[in-house]
């Protein structure tokens, strides 16, 4: 499969798991990889810059409407649900919170899916709710590949465990294994 | 969370409906927000797909006001980033206060919900100069415009707003602007006595002038390029040069056709001075 973005969703437990992998993508990683992570909603800095100390590739905190670019990711901003617009363009949304967050993983993930179809690979990491449980399920019914962090490695469980029972996921990957799952990526960019 | 879903081409069928019917344009909202709207709109009233929503809207002037409120996002936060808050009330209101004998005119642009005029009605309160200004506010539909002014907040956002309100750092008690009533929490509403209501259509083409603070936060983030253009060109209109206009903090207007009428005056907080030539 040719690939033409990576979303990952994490909440509690996932900080560090995000940090190894933007450390571990090669810098000319070919792929936009799309961010959507449970935050303190009234803290607007200081997030990026510290998932940006050891990442290979930029790291940006999108604002609303921006074009999605390869070998950047693209941090949901605090306190805004993070939406993937037809053009491929971020859109932000105040709505209310879903599954008691903003942004929420559930809808960057279905977003998501319905642009980039079957060419998305969603990957969800540690977690302390079921958000992003629904959104990965999209992702797989829409032809994505989807992936789960293994849950024996996770700090908090409930989040994988939830995506795990409701979707027959591709892959069950360490941290380790996800990277390199990225690091091999095929995509549809010359 | 098992979501009910339409495609694009019935998202479109609506937006026609709506704009044959009844003169609303919403072909410039942005498609992935405003398909999700509707879906939830068709959920909570139990229509049975976007057909059944375009029959129940042909026809029906009440249910297309009730409509127009449900698709209106609602703001959800009082003193929604407090930083901007404290900019306007310590830098933004000084200013404003220095011209001449008449009160300078404040508006809340965006179709907000109540929670950025009662925030704003605070801050001038608290200064001292709630007399003292003429405020407007917009709305899309009448039964907005009743809800703000009854003063109803959903009380599960209560400790938001008292939170957000604490990192204002304000001079009184959140508590003091708003009371309990059978378990319903509703704001003062001498707050807003004098505010002028003004009800507007989605491309803002009867927007008031003179005006010499906009806040339009959060919205442009529903609309696509070209909305987008032709609401800044309005609102670009309406304010003074030397006026300020507040988007959200997320938004910018560097892609939009109006930028260079304006200066940044915060970036952090993404308010902008209107260029006096």
């Amino acid at each position: 499969m040719n690939y033409k973005a990576v979303i990952i969703g994490g909440s509690a437990g996932s900080f560090q798991v995000i940090t190894r992998i933007l450390h571990s993508l090669p810098p000319t990683f070919p792929l936009p990889v799309l961010l959507s992570l449970h935050r303190l909603k009234h803290i607007r800095s200081g997030f990026v810059e510290a998932l940006s100390i050891k990442a290979s590739i930029p790291i940006v905190e999108p604002f609303d409407k921006e074009q999605i670019k390869p070998g950047r990711a693209y941090l949901a901003p605090a306190n805004y649900h993070m939406f993937i617009e037809l053009g491929n363009k971020i859109a932000l949304s105040t709505e209310e919170s879903v599954n008691h967050s903003r942004p929420s993983i559930d809808l960057s993930f279905i977003t998501a899916a319905q642009v980039y179809r079957e060419k998305l690979v969603g990957i969800i990491l540690s977690g302390a709710n079921r958000d992003g449980a629904y959104g990965l399920k999209k992702i797989k019914d829409l032809g994505g590949t989807v992936i789960v962090q293994d849950p024996s490695e996770c700090q908090v469980k409930t989040m994988t465990e939830a995506s795990l029972k409701m979707t027959n996921v591709d892959h069950i990957l360490s941290t380790q294994e996800i990277i390199k799952f990225l690091q091999n990526i095929k995509t549809t960019a010359p | 969370m098992i979501r009910y879903e339409i495609g694009i081409v019935e998202t479109r069928n609506v937006i026609k409906s709506i704009l044959d019917t009844y003169g609303y344009d919403f072909r410039d909202y942005a498609l992935t927000s405003f398909k999700r709207r509707l879906e939830q709109v068709i959920m909570n009233n139990g229509f049975k797909d976007a057909d059944g929503l375009i029959s129940r809207l042909s026809g029906n002037k009440d249910y297309f006001d009730l409509f127009l409120q449900e698709i209106t996002p609602e703001t959800t936060e009082m003193f929604r980033d407090p930083s901007l808050w404290r900019t306007i009330r310590d830098e933004i209101l000084p200013d404003l206060m220095k011209g001449g004998p008449s009160k300078p005119k404040l508006w809340v642009s965006a179709f907000d919900s109540g929670e950025e005029l009662y925030s704003l009605a605070i801050i001038l309160k608290e200064a001292g100069l709630l007399p003292e200004v003429q405020l407007y506010t917009s709305a899309i539909s009448d039964k907005v415009i009743d809800k703000i002014k009854s003063g109803r907040i959903d009380a599960k956002e209560l400790e938001v707003n008292e939170a957000n309100y604490l990192r204002f750092i304000g001079k009184r008690n959140f508590s003091d602007y708003y009371k309990n009533e059978n378990g319903q929490t509703i704001l003062d509403t001498s707050l807003i006595h004098g505010v002028n209501f003004i009800k507007l259509n989605t491309v803002y083409d009867s927007a008031p002038g003179g005006i010499k603070l906009i806040l339009f936060r959060n919205q442009m983030i529903y609309y696509n390029q070209i909305l987008q253009d032709k609401v800044m060109y309005q609102l670009s209109n309406s304010v003074v040069p030397g006026g300020y206009l507040a988007i959200g903090v997320k938004e910018t207007l560097e892609n939009t056709n109006t930028s260079n009428k304006f200066t940044v005056f915060n970036d952090l907080d993404k308010i902008y001075k209107k260029k006096t030539t």
